[in-house]
């Protein structure tokens, strides 16, 4: 049994030396950077600083305007994502024609890189050259929409190209969810006669609330931490009303080479999310303790 | 982007045998149906398919206004271009290439000892272990990215292969992790109690017995993170600064044009960018969506 332990550490150790090299010992020292003082070298001469760079944060109009929009971009791609993937995992869970082009489908838009996701839509919000302009105009009512240069538009843009990219991936979430369902539950509520609303309401629904939740904060998780989205298709602007918290920490750091104000955005990001990963990892163990 | 779900015990891929339970759909309920499917394929694939039509289409056919829609004629012109003038873009999905295969080996091999041990053998901390990676699986990458970077710069990591493949696989290995060991809870212990009673080393069990086992699972957690390392931005972005090393994302995001973004070109890049994502999900779509939602719920 000894040798049994000893060899299980050893399979472990070089997976937790990655870990530890590539995730725990970054993020600590990205923690250490937001508390320490303007230095040439980060790693050999430290100077604490306390909490002066989260009140320079707090003081700086563009990072509280990053929040609002990363919140903002948050609250209403995640439910309108979570309603769309709800149907069509409905719609999916019934027997389809064609099952493999669907699923290649609700695969699709995942399976693509965000940043060349966002390239395509930048190409046809274009404003003198896009499809959707294209197809508008040529009725001759509406005048040429600027989709990606005016605010708010530019943020709606942005969460419609958000909710195609990830209300697919939801509905595979749920999916699995669904089918994991006992029939025996829908035939005898047939039997009974119970119209399909209220099947929907009162079995489907509370037996796939786990797998909600758990789509619902992943979800959240992913959205808090939007980068590539604005960076490729807005480039945060017009202005900054598309600048999310990553967008803005990412330049804090490499365009204005404040790596103390931007490593404490980032911590401010990273607490948010952790919370949210704290309350998924606690809905798993109850879910799988039930 | 960072989705997959850690998950519970692997179920199987869903949609596959999914037994119709509301299948006596009256006619009318059947065709609205089949519009529903119809427009959630055909939302999913246009703008690839737009951008395609794009990328054969000649240069002043692209900006014609009124938009044209159906290239005419249709030409392989920006292609051409790609291999013969702007072969940096091929150079950036080699790099891609390059990257993700590594960190997929990488990952697998690290990923599938440890997930081994924590599925297999009882010690203590084991819970522990298991719930901090799948925290840490969490970990904003945005969060590594000034140590990361100052870190490599100092140690001459920063263009390299190499520290690209080991970013990767650090932000990807905890949930490779993760779905690995809940797939090797999946295997029968007998087999490996056999092996052991006629006195196999472990090293020789997990060699003979339990790779070969596990084949499905490594399988479908190589390919997830292989479209991740592809997919991946910010690391990206930050840690290959030097022009003929960037991923193809982050170079073709970047590719400078001369008066504006060049869209013919850029279309191109696009398309032939994404083609092995296309290819890998299309022939593996069911062992990617198994391991991507296996047991994420009951």
């Amino acid at each position: 049994m000894r040798q049994a332990n000893r060899t299980a550490i050893l399979f472990l150790i070089p997976a937790l030396a990655v870990i530890t090299a590539i995730l725990l010992f970054p993020v600590v020292q990205t923690l250490a950077l937001s508390f320490g003082r303007d230095t040439t070298s980060m790693l050999r001469d430290y100077e604490f600083a306390g909490l002066a760079n989260y009140r320079r944060l707090l003081d700086t109009p563009r990072f509280v305007t990053s929040v609002l929009n990363t919140l903002f971009f948050t609250v209403v791609t995640v439910p309108v994502e979570l309603i769309l993937g709800l149907g069509l995992a409905l719609v999916l869970n019934r027997r389809l024609p064609a099952q493999g082009l669907v699923r290649m489908a609700v695969l699709f838009p995942w399976a693509l890189p965000t940043a060349l996701n966002a390239l395509m839509w930048r190409w046809m919000f274009n404003a003198d050259y896009g499809l959707f302009n294209a197809a508008l105009t040529g009725t001759g009512i509406v005048e040429p929409i600027n989709w990606l240069g005016s605010i708010p538009l530019a943020m709606y843009s942005m969460m419609f190209v958000s909710i195609w990219k990830t209300s697919s991936f939801i509905a595979l979430l749920l999916l699995a969810g669904l089918q994991a369902i006992p029939h025996d539950i829908y035939e005898a509520a047939e039997m009974d006669g119970v119209t399909a609303w209220s099947k929907l309401r009162y079995i489907t629904l509370p037996l796939l609330q786990p797998a909600i939740l758990v789509a619902v904060l992943l979800r959240t998780m992913d959205a808090m931490r939007a980068f590539e989205l604005p960076f490729n298709l807005t480039d945060g602007g017009p202005l900054t009303s598309t600048e999310t918290l990553s967008l803005y920490a990412y330049r804090a750091i490499f365009q204005y080479v404040d790596f103390n104000l931007g490593s404490a955005a980032i911590i401010v990001q990273f607490v948010i999310i952790m919370i949210i990963a704290g309350a998924y990892l606690i809905t798993l163990r109850r879910d799988s303790y039930a | 982007m960072r989705d997959p779900v850690p998950a519970r015990p692997a179920a199987p891929p869903p949609g596959r045998r999914s037994r119709s339970r509301s299948g006596r759909a009256s006619g009318r309920g059947r065709l609205g149906l089949y519009l529903l499917v119809a427009g959630t394929v055909f939302v999913s694939f246009f703008p690839t398919v737009w951008l395609f039509l794009t990328s054969i289409k000649s240069q002043a056919q692209i900006y014609a206004w009124p938009v044209e829609f159906w290239p005419s004629p249709a030409t392989l012109e920006n292609y051409r271009e790609i291999f013969q003038v702007s072969t940096e873009l091929v150079r950036y999905i080699v790099n891609s290439f390059v990257v993700a295969s590594g960190m997929t080996f990488m990952i697998l091999a690290v990923g599938g000892l440890a997930a081994y041990s924590l599925a297999r053998f009882d010690y203590r901390g084991r819970f522990a272990v298991l719930t901090g990676i799948l925290a840490v699986s969490m970990f904003p990458p945005l969060a590594l990215l000034p140590a990361l970077f100052d870190l490599f710069l100092e140690i001459g990591l920063l263009n390299t292969y190499i520290g690209l493949i080991l970013a990767h696989t650090g932000l990807y290995l905890p949930m490779a992790v993760w779905i690995l060991s809940n797939f090797y809870k999946t295997i029968p212990r007998e087999l490996e109690d056999a092996a052991r009673m006629d006195g196999a080393s472990f090293l020789r069990i997990f060699w003979s017995v339990i790779l070969p086992l596990s084949r499905p699972g490594l399988i479908a957690t190589g390919l997830i993170v292989f479209i991740m390392s592809w997919n991946e931005f910010p690391l990206a972005l930050v840690l290959m600064t030097d022009n003929a090393m960037r991923t193809a994302p982050v170079g073709i995001s970047l590719f400078p044009g001369e008066f504006s973004f060049p869209w013919e070109i850029i279309s191109a890049a696009t398309i032939l960018a994404i083609v092995p994502i296309m290819v890998i999900s299309a022939i593996f779509q069911d062992r990617i969506i198994g391991g991507l939602t296996a047991g994420s719920s009951k």
